[in-house]
C-alpha cells in the first residue's frame, strides 16, 4: 500500500477479535487475540529498534476463541477473555496463566484500569466481573459481580469512568473509584456472596438507533464515541449539563453506494482514540479506516480500503503508530476464513497525520 | 423544411472527450479534466487536486511520504499509475481504439433498437440517405412530367381558391385529417406521399391509413425499387399497426423504447397532445409516454405538488384512459406521503421506486439482539462447552465413553457363550 505501512509477519490463522498496543510509549509490542484460540504477542521492532514488519514473540493457546485482550500494569502482563467463559491473566515472562474468574457465558471484553488497579470483564451473561489483579494468586480475593440490564457489547475505561454499552441501546457509565472501593471491600466477605448491585453514575440511551458496536473514551476523560452496526458514529460528553449534552452529535460513515444505487451500510466495528491528539480512528466492515476530529467534526483522512472488514484498530501509546487488524467474514460469520486474508497492518503516522487540522 | 435532428451522430459521439480511468464521456474537455482532478487525481490526505497520476504520486511521496499504487475510482484494469493521463492525452492507442469501437457498437446497437422500436429509418439514413435516394427514384423525364402536372394543379387550385395547400385537390376531400398533420416531423414521408398521389390512384378510403396509401404508392412509381423498399418497409409493418386510427399516423406507437427519439419529438407531439383531447380514443394514443408524464407533472405542479424526480413508468400511460383519474392518483398518493420525508413520498407511487428509495439503505449486518461475535460464537467450529470438573478438552470424553460401552457389551456376550 504505502511505504509507511507494514504487514505484520505471521498473523493469526483465523479472524482477529482485538489488537492492543503496549501501554509503554517506548515499546512497539502488540497483543492480538484471535478466533483461532490463540493470543499472539508481537514486537514490531527489529534488532536495530526500527519498527517494521516485526516478529511473533509468543503465542498463548486458549481452550476457545479469544475475544479480547488487554495489557495490565506493564507490558509483561496481559488479561484475556474469551468463549471459554474465563478471564485470565497471563504473565508474559513466565507464560504462566491464571484464571481470575469464570463467567456463565462467553466473555466479550476485558479492560484494565491502571489508576485503580482493577480488571473489569464484561460477559454475555449480562454481568461485569471486577477483579483485583492478584485474584488468581490470592484465593481470598474474589471478583465482585455487577449485574447488567442487558448483554454488554463493548466497554471502555478512562481514568475515572467505565462505559458499558449494552444491548437494547442501553449505556451505563460507572464511576471507577466506586467500583474499585467495592472490590477492595469484597475481599474479606464470604465467597459466593459477592454479587453487588451497583448504581451507575449515569444511565443513558444510545443516541444511535441500532445496536452499539463499539465505545471508546476520549483520552482527556471528557467524553466518548460510540458506533453502531448501521454505519454511524456518535460523539458524546460525560458532563450531564445541558450545554455539554447539546454538543453531542452523530454522523454517518462506512457506507458505500452499490451499483444499483442502494446505500450499503457497514457496521463500524472498532473505535480508538489517539492518545496525544484526541482524534479517533474508526474501522468498518467495509475495510475502511478513517481518522476523525471529534471536536471540530471533521474527517482528517481516510485510508485506502483494505480487502476485508476491519475488526480492530489501535494507536500506540506514543501515538506514532496505528495498528489495523483486518479479517474477513466478521459480520456474517458464514464465510470460511481463507488463508492469507487475516492481516495486521501497522501504519507509521506522520507527525501531523492524526492531528486535528482545525477549522479551515 | 428543416430536418429534425435525431440525437448525436456517430462522429459526434466519437468526438466526445472521455475519461481513461472510468470510461465516462463528457461534453467538454474542461469538464473531463476537472472530473479527473476531482475523482482520480485527488489526494485523500489533504484534498489537493493534482493534474495527473504522476503529479499525485510525487505529491504523495513528497508531502505525505506515501506511495501511490493505484488511481482512485478507476476501472479495475485502468488503475495503473505508470500511464500519464491528462484529459484525453496519453491514452494508449489500443485503449483508444477499443473505446471507439465500443462507442461505435453501442451507437449501432442503439440505432438498431431505436429502429426496431420506432420503425423509423436510422439516423444516418434519414438525414443523408433519403434525399440521396430521391433523385434515383425518379428519372428526369418523370420529374419534369410531374412538375408540369403539379404546376397545372397548383394553378388550378389557386384559381379555384380551395386550399393553399400543396395537397392535390383530388386528395382534398379525403385529407381533412392528414392536412392537420402535414407539417409534422415526418417530413420524409409527407412529400413523397403527397407527390405521387395523382399517380398512385385514389387513396384508400376517407381515412388515409398511412401504411395502406404509402406502400402502394412507393411500389407504383419507383423504378429502381430495390433501394427504397428497405427505407420504406419500416413504415409499413411496424409503424402503423391497426390499433392506431388515422387520427394519429405520424406518431410511432412504441415510443417508450426509444428515449433519444422522444427527446427530439416533444414540440410536435406536444402540439398534437394539446390538440388531441377532442379525438375519440385517448387510451391508444401511443405518444403518451414521455410527453404525457411531463404534462402530468405540470398539472401536479400547478396543483402545488412537487413532481417526482424519476420518470414515471409505463404504468402511467396504460392507466391514462381518463386524464382526470390519472392525475388524481398520484396526488392521492402524495398526500399521505407528504407527512413523511421525501423518500417515503416517492416510494408510494410505483414499485420500482420502492426498491430504490426505501431500501436504499442495506445493512450489511442487521440483527439488533445478537452481536456479530455472538453469531460467530454459535458456529460449530467455535463451539465450546465449558467443563468445570476437568480442564481437559472435550475430545477425550467421548472416547472414554465409547471404550466403556464396548467393554460392557463384551462382558454381556461372553457369559452367553
Amino acid at each position: 500500500m504505502t511505504s509507511h505501512q507494514f504487514i505484520v509477519a505471521s498473523p493469526p490463522t483465523d479472524a482477529i477479535s482485538t489488537l492492543k498496543f503496549s501501554p509503554d510509549p517506548n515499546s512497539a509490542r502488540i497483543v492480538v487475540s484471535s478466533w483461532d484460540k490463540n493470543v499472539y504477542l508481537y514486537d514490531l521492532r527489529d534488532e536495530n529498534g526500527k519498527v517494521g514488519e516485526g516478529k511473533l514473540l509468543q503465542k498463548f493457546e486458549h481452550r476457545a476463541p479469544v475475544l479480547d485482550v488487554c495489557f495490565g500494569e506493564n507490558e509483561n502482563e496481559i488479561y484475556t477473555a474469551g468463549l471459554d467463559w474465563d478471564v485470565r491473566k497471563i504473565d508474559l515472562n513466565t507464560s504462566e496463566q491464571t484464571v481470575l474468574s469464570s463467567h456463565e457465558a462467553g466473555v466479550r471484553h476485558v479492560v484494565y484500569s491502571r489508576e485503580h488497579n482493577i480488571v473489569i470483564s464484561a460477559s454475555w451473561d449480562s454481568t461485569l466481573h471486577i477483579h483485583q489483579p492478584d485474584a488468581g494468586a490470592n484465593p481470598d480475593s474474589l471478583p465482585i459481580i455487577v449485574p447488567l440490564p442487558s448483554k454488554p457489547f463493548s466497554i471502555s475505561a478512562t481514568a475515572t469512568k467505565l462505559i458499558v454499552a449494552m444491548a437494547s441501546r442501553a449505556l451505563h457509565i460507572y464511576d471507577l473509584k466506586a467500583l474499585a472501593l467495592l472490590t477492595a471491600q469484597a475481599d474479606g466477605t464470604a465467597p459466593g456472596g459477592n454479587r453487588v448491585e451497583v448504581e451507575p453514575w449515569q444511565r443513558r440511551e444510545s443516541s444511535l438507533k441500532f445496536m452499539t458496536r463499539a465505545v471508546a473514551c476520549m483520552p482527556d476523560d471528557a467524553g466518548y464515541a460510540s458506533s453502531s452496526i448501521e454505519g454511524r458514529v456518535a460523539v458524546e460528553w460525560f458532563d450531564p449539563s445541558p450545554e455539554s449534552q447539546a454538543r453531542k452529535y452523530a454522523f454517518k460513515c462506512h457506507r458505500q453506494t452499490a451499483e444499483d444505487g442502494v446505500d450499503v451500510v457497514f457496521p463500524v466495528n472498532t473505535l480508538a482514540f489517539h492518545p496525544v491528539f484526541g482524534t479517533f480512528a474508526s474501522g468498518g466492515g467495509d475495510g475502511v479506516v478513517a481518522l476523525w476530529d471529534g471536536i471540530s467534526k471533521r474527517r482528517i483522512r481516510q485510508y485506502q480500503k483494505y480487502q476485508t472488514s476491519v475488526s480492530s484498530v489501535a494507536f500506540s501509546a506514543s501515538g506514532q503508530h496505528l495498528a489495523i487488524a483486518v479479517s474477513p467474514g466478521f459480520e456474517d460469520g458464514h464465510d470460511e476464513v481463507l488463508g492469507g486474508t487475516v492481516k495486521i497492518y501497522v501504519r507509521e503516522l506522520g507527525e501531523t497525520e492524526a492531528k486535528a487540522k482545525g477549522p479551515k | 423544411m428543416g430536418k429534425k435532428r435525431r440525437g448525436p451522430s456517430l462522429e459526434e459521439l466519437l468526438d466526445r472527450p472521455w475519461c481513461y480511468y472510468c470510461e465516462r464521456d463528457f461534453d467538454d474537455l474542461k469538464i473531463l479534466i476537472s472530473h479527473q482532478k476531482a475523482k482520480h487525481f485527488k489526494c485523500d490526505n489533504c484534498n489537493r487536486r493534482l493534474n495527473t497520476a504522476g503529479g499525485l504520486s510525487v505529491h504523495l511521496s513528497q508531502v505525505h511520504k506515501e506511495q501511490l499504487t493505484q488511481v482512485h475510482n478507476a476501472l479495475p484494469n485502468r488503475m495503473g499509475v505508470d500511464i500519464e493521463i491528462f484529459g484525453m492525452e496519453g491514452i494508449p492507442a489500443d485503449v483508444l481504439k477499443a473505446h471507439q469501437q465500443r462507442v461505435a457498437s453501442q451507437f449501432q446497437q442503439a440505432e438498431l433498437d431505436r429502429q426496431h422500436a420506432t420503425g423509423n429509418p436510422p439516423t444516418g439514413a434519414s438525414s443523408g440517405g433519403q434525399p440521396a435516394k430521391k433523385p434515383k427514384l425518379e428519372p428526369v423525364s418523370d420529374l419534369k412530367k410531374r412538375l408540369a402536372e403539379h404546376k397545372a394543379r397548383r394553378a388550378e387550385a389557386l384559381a379555384g381558391g380551395s386550399s393553399g395547400d400543396v395537397t392535390p385537390s383530388s386528395a382534398a376531400p379525403s385529407t381533412s385529417t392528414p392536412g392537420g398533420y402535414a407539417p409534422s416531423p415526418q417530413v420524409t414521408a409527407t412529400p413523397q406521399y403527397s407527390y405521387p398521389q395523382p399517380y398512385g390512384g385514389p387513396p384508400a378510403g376517407v381515412t388515409p391509413h398511412f401504411s395502406q396509401t404509402g406502400s402502394p404508392v412507393y411500389s407504383s412509381y419507383s423504378p429502381v425499387g430495390g433501394q427504397q423498399v428497405p427505407g420504406a418497409s419500416p413504415y409499413t409493418p411496424s409503424g402503423y399497426p391497426s390499433p392506431f386510427p388515422a387520427a394519429l399516423p405520424a406518431q410511432p406507437p412504441v415510443s417508450y423504447g426509444a428515449p433519444p427519439f422522444l427527446q427530439q419529438q416533444p414540440p410536435p407531439s406536444d402540439n398534437r397532445f394539446t390538440g388531441l383531447p377532442a379525438a375519440s380514443n385517448l387510451p391508444q394514443r401511443p405518444a403518451f409516454a414521455v410527453p404525457s408524464v411531463n404534462a402530468h407533472e405540470m398539472q401536479q405542479m400547478h396543483m402545488g405538488h412537487v413532481p417526482s424526480p424519476t420518470p414515471a413508468t409505463s404504468g402511467y400511460s396504460n392507466a391514462s384512459s381518463q386524464a382526470t383519474e390519472n392525475v388524481s392518483a398520484p396526488v392521492d398518493n402524495q398526500i399521505p406521503g407528504a407527512a413523511n420525508d421525501g423518500a417515503a413520498k416517492t416510494e408510494d407511487i410505483t414499485k420500482p421506486k420502492k426498491e430504490k428509495t426505501k431500501p436504499a439503505v442495506r445493512l450489511v449486518y442487521n440483527d439488533d439482539t445478537l452481536s456479530p461475535e455472538e453469531k460467530m460464537a454459535q458456529l460449530p467450529r467455535y463451539a465450546y462447552v465449558p467443563d468445570k470438573s476437568t480442564q481437559t478438552a472435550l475430545s477425550e470424553l467421548p472416547g472414554n465413553a465409547i471404550v466403556g460401552a464396548i467393554q460392557d457389551s463384551d462382558t454381556v456376550i461372553d457369559p452367553a457363550h
